[in-house]
C-alpha cells in the first residue's frame, strides 16, 4: 500500500485539531518536537488504498522564523518535504489567512486548501467563489465544516490526488520582483547539493527579505559574494 | 495629517501610511496585515486604558499602545 | 537592478506588502461581503465594557476556579479512598509482610497519587475549553494584560497563576496558551511560588499550634507572600536572566475571535487532549516518586519511622536547618512534603505517635508539649513550607512542559535558595524585634 506524508498547517484557532480528529479518528501519537516544548502530534488515515501519516504543525500566521512555532512549521516543510500540505484557511477571515497561504506556495509545497468554517463565513454573508479561487492559486480547495465533519471526505480525495500529481501552483508577484526573484534563483542554482535540499525560489524571496536564518545558510554556502551585486 | 494609531479615539479609523521600529515586533504586525494602505478603526481600549482593540482586515486584533505607537496612520472619516 | 533599487530601503516590508497586495487582487476576483456588525460585537460592549470588563473578568475566573476544584473534590476523594481500600484488601490477601506493605502502600498509593488528579485535571480543561472556545480566553489576556506587564508576565500568564491556588500542576499546564515561549518559561517558574491548596492544611497545622490568636494572620500572610513573590520573582527573572532578558521583546499581539458557541465535540477533544498526555507524562514520574520515597521511608524493613533512611536523611540535614530552628523531624517533614504537602501533616502525627488518621488539634498538642516549633520558627517553616521545592508531581509537570532539565533544575533549586533565605530573614529579623 502507497504511504504519503501529509502536514495540517493554518492561523492559530482555524479549526485545525478538529480536522486532524477527523482525518486520524482522533488517535494520535503525542510527543515534542525534537529539543523543543512544542507539542507534535501525528496521526493516520487510511482512504482508497493511500496510507496517509498525518502530521499535525503548529499554528501559525506567518512563516518568518519569527518564533518557535513558525521555525518548526517551516523547517519542517523545507527539510521533510511532506507529500502534501493541507493549508487549513478560516473562510470567515480570508484575508489574513491568504497571507499564509502565500508564503506556503512560495516553498513550492504541495498544497491543498481546506476553506474551513465555511458555515460562519456564509452566515456573515461572505460569498466565496471557490473554483475562481483555486484557480487563481492554482491549488485545489475544498470548503468544509469541521464541527459537523462536512467536506472530510472531499478533502481526503484531494490530498490523495495531489499527491500523484505534484506541485503546480504559482502565485506571481509584481513583475520586477520576480526578475529579481529569477536572478538571485539562477546564481543559486550554481549550487547543485543546495538546489537539490530547499526550494529555489522561497530562497530566494528569503535572501530579498533579508531572513537572518536563509542569510547564514547562504553565507555557509560561500555564496553571499556572487549575491551581492543583486542583494548590494 | 499623520497621527500615531495609539493617539486614536475609539470609533476612529485611518489609513496605515508607514511603521516604524524594527525586527520582530514590526515583522509581526506586517504579517497581521497592519501593511501601507490597509484601512483601520481602533474599536475599543480595554478596561484599564490598554491594550487597544483594532478592526483590519475583517478581523479583530489586540494591541499594547507602545507597539501601536509605532504604527502610523492618515486619519479618514 | 538591486533589492534595494526595486523594493527601496525596507524589502521585508516591501514582500508584505506585496504579498496583501495580491491577496487584494484575488479577493477583489473571488470574494464579496463585508463585516457586518455581529453578535460578537455586541457581546464585547459588555464583556469589555469599561466599567463591566473587570467585574465580569473576575466572576469568570472564580467561577472557573470552583468549578474545577469544587466539582472535582469529591472525585479524588473517592479515588483516594478507593485505592486505600484497594490497599487494604491487597494487603489482607497477600501473605509475604513486605509485599503487602509494597502493594498496598506503594503501588496502590502510588497510583492513587496520580490518579487523584485526574478530576481536576480534566475539569480544568474541561473549563479552559468552553473559555477558549467560546472565545473568551483572548478576551482575559486583554483585560488583565496591563496588570501584569509591569511585571514581565502577559495577560495570558493570568489563568496559569490562577489556577495554581488550586493545584500548581494544571497551573504549570494551562501555560499552554501562552505562545511566546520566554513568556511562557517565566510562567511556568514562578507558578510553584502561587500557594496551592494542599500547603493550607500545613499551614493551619503550624500556625493553629504556635501562632495562638495570630493563627488565621498567620495562614493569610503565607496567601499575601504567595502573591508578592511570584510577581517579585517574575520581575527579578525577567531583569536578571539573559534568556528572559535577551532578545526584543516579543509584541503582544493577540486575535480576539468571534465569540461562538463551544461545541460538545471540540470541547470534549481539547479536554481529553490534555488530561491524557499528564497521565501519560507525569503520571509515570509521580508513580516511579512515591515508590522511591516509600521505600526510603519504610526501610531498613520493620524500623520504626525515626529509624528509617529518610529519618537517617533528615537527621542529617539537621544542621542545615538549625540556623532555622527546625530539628529533625522538621527537615524529614519537609522531605515528606516533596512528594506531596498533603503528607506534611500525617508525618508530624506518625512522628508523635499518634498514627495517621489522628485529629489534629492532638498533634498541634504534641508539637506545643514537645517544643518542637516556637511561634516564630513555626512561621518561618510555614513560610519554607509555601516557597521551597513544589511537589514531585509538579515537578513532574515542569520537566514535561519545559522539556528542559535546565529549567526544572532551575525552578527547584530557586526555591530551595528562596525558602531558605526568607525563612532565615523570618528568624534573624524576628528574633531582633523580640520574637520568638
Ligand atoms: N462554526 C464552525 N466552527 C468551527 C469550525 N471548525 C472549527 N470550529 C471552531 O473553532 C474553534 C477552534 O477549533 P480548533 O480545532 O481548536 O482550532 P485550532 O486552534 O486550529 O486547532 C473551536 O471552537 C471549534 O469548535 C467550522 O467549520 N465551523
Ligand atoms: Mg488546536
Amino acid at each position: 500500500m502507497r504511504e504519503i506524508e501529509v502536514a495540517l498547517i493554518g492561523n492559530p484557532n482555524v479549526g485545525k485539531s478538529l480536522i486532524f480528529n477527523n482525518l486520524t479518528g482522533g488517535r494520535a501519537h503525542v510527543g515534542n518536537w525534537p529539543g523543543k516544548t512544542v507539542e507534535k502530534k501525528e496521526g493516520r488515515c487510511i482512504h482508497k488504498g493511500v496510507t496517509m501519516r498525518i502530521i499535525d504543525l503548529p499554528g501559525v500566521y506567518s512563516l518568518t522564523a519569527a518564533s518557535i512555532d513558525e521555525l518548526i512549521a517551516r523547517n519542517y516543510i523545507v527539510e521533510e518535504r511532506p507529500d502534501v500540505v493541507v493549508d487549513i484557511v478560516d473562510a470567515s477571515n480570508l484575508e489574513r489567512n491568504l497571507y499564509l497561504t502565500l508564503q506556503l506556495l512560495e516553498l513550492e509545497a504541495n498544497l491543498v486548501i481546506a476553506l474551513n468554517k465555511s458555515d460562519i463565513a456564509e452566515s456573515l454573508g461572505y460569498e466565496i467563489d471557490v473554483k475562481g479561487l483555486s484557480e487563481l492559486l492554482g491549488v485545489p480547495v475544498v470548503p468544509t465544516i469541521a464541527t459537523v465533519k462536512v467536506g472530510m471526505e472531499e478533502l481526503k480525495d484531494a490530498i490523495v490526488e495531489a499527491s500523484k500529481r505534484g506541485v503546480k501552483a504559482r502565485v506571481r508577484y509584481r513583475e520586477d520582483i520576480e526578475e529579481l526573484i529569477e536572478r538571485i534563483g539562477d546564481i543559486l542554482r550554481r549550487d547543485e547539493d543546495l538546489t537539490r535540499k530547499y526550494p529555489i525560489r522561497w530562497l530566494a524571496i528569503k535572501i530579498i527579505e533579508g531572513d537572518e536564518e536563509v542569510m547564514r545558510l547562504i553565507e555557509e554556502r560561500g555564496l553571499i559574494e556572487e549575491l551581492r551585486e543583486v542583494i548590494g | 495629517m499623520e497621527r500615531r494609531l495609539s493617539e486614536l479615539n475609539p470609533g476612529e479609523s485611518g489609513i496605515i501610511s508607514r511603521i516604524e521600529g524594527r525586527g520582530e515586533e514590526r515583522r509581526k504586525l506586517l504579517d497581521m496585515g497592519l501593511v501601507r494602505g490597509t484601512r483601520i478603526t481602533v474599536v475599543r481600549r480595554a478596561p484599564l486604558g490598554d491594550p487597544i482593540e483594532l478592526l483590519v482586515k475583517g478581523y479583530n486584533l489586540s494591541l499594547r499602545l507602545d507597539e501601536a505607537e509605532g504604527v502610523y496612520v492618515k486619519p479618514v472619516e | 537592478m538591486s533589492v534595494r533599487e526595486v523594493l527601496g530601503e525596507e524589502p521585508e516590508v516591501a514582500m508584505a506588502e506585496e504579498r496583501y497586495r495580491v491577496i487584494g487582487e484575488i479577493l477583489s476576483r473571488v470574494f464579496r461581503g463585508a463585516r457586518p456588525l455581529t453578535l460578537s460585537d455586541l457581546l464585547d460592549k459588555a464583556f469589555l465594557n469599561r466599567y463591566l470588563g473587570i467585574p465580569i473578568f473576575l466572576t469568570l475566573w472564580w467561577a472557573l476556579f470552583r468549578f474545577t476544584f469544587d466539582v472535582s473534590a469529591p472525585l479524588s476523594d473517592l479515588i483516594d479512598i478507593s485505592f486505600s481500600r484497594l490497599g487494604e484488601f491487597a494487603s489482607s490477601i497477600i501473605g509475604n509482610e513486605w509485599w503487602s506493605a509494597f502493594v498496598s502502600d506503594a503501588i496502590c498509593g502510588g497510583l492513587g497519587g496520580v490518579l487523584v488528579f485526574i478530576p481536576p485535571i480534566f475539569f480544568l480543561f474541561l473549563g479552559l475549553a468552553l473559555l477558549e472556545d467560546s472565545g473568551y480566553l483572548a478576551r482575559a489576556a486583554f483585560v488583565v494584560d496591563k496588570i501584569l506587564r509591569p511585571f514581565g508576565l502577559q495577560g495570558r500568564s493570568f489563568i496559569p497563576l490562577l489556577l495554581g491556588f488550586g493545584c500548581n500542576i494544571p497551573g504549570v499546564m494551562a501555560t499552554r496558551t501562552i505562545p511566546s515561549e520566554r513568556d511562557r518559561i517565566l510562567t511556568i517558574c514562578v507558578n510553584p511560588l502561587i500557594t496551592c491548596s494542599a500547603r493550607l492544611p500545613v499551614y493551619v497545622l503550624i500556625a493553629g499550634a504556635v501562632l495562638g490568636a495570630y493563627a488565621p494572620m498567620g495562614v493569610f500572610t503565607m496567601y499575601l507572600l504567595s502573591i508578592v513573590l511570584a510577581l517579585l520573582m517574575a520581575l527579578i527573572f525577567k531583569a536578571l536572566i539573559p534568556y528572559f532578558r535577551k532578545g526584543r521583546r516579543a509584541p503582544f499581539i493577540l486575535e480576539l475571535p468571534d465569540y461562538a458557541r463551544p461545541t460538545l465535540r471540540s470541547t470534549l477533544t481539547h479536554m481529553y487532549e490534555r488530561g491524557i498526555l499528564f497521565l501519560k507524562k507525569a503520571g509515570t514520574i509521580i508513580f516511579l516518586g512515591i515508590i522511591v520515597v516509600w521505600l526510603l521511608s519504610s526501610h531498613p524493613w520493620g524500623a520504626p519511622l525515626d529509624q528509617s533512611y529518610i529519618a537517617t536523611l533528615g537527621k542529617w540535614l539537621e544542621p542545615l536547618f538549625r540556623p532555622l530552628g527546625f530539628d529533625w523531624r522538621g527537615a524529614v517533614a519537609l522531605l515528606f512534603g516533596f512528594i506531596a504537602k498533603e503528607i506534611v501533616v500525617g508525618t508530624f502525627a506518625v512522628f508523635f505517635g499518634l498514627g495517621e488518621e489522628a485529629e489534629i488539634e492532638e498533634v498541634q498538642r504534641s508539637i506545643v508539649e514537645l517544643g518542637v516549633f516556637t511561634p516564630l520558627t513555626g512561621f518561618a517553616f510555614m513560610a519554607f513550607t509555601l516557597i521551597y521545592i513544589p511537589c514531585l508531581a509538579t515537578i513532574g509537570i515542569i520537566y514535561r512542559e519545559t522539556n528542559s532539565v535546565k529549567w526544572t533544575l532551575f525552578t527547584v533549586i530557586y526555591g530551595l535558595i528562596l525558602a531558605y533565605l526568607i525563612a532565615l530573614l523570618i528568624v534573624v529579623i524576628g528574633g531582633l524585634m523580640g520574637l520568638g
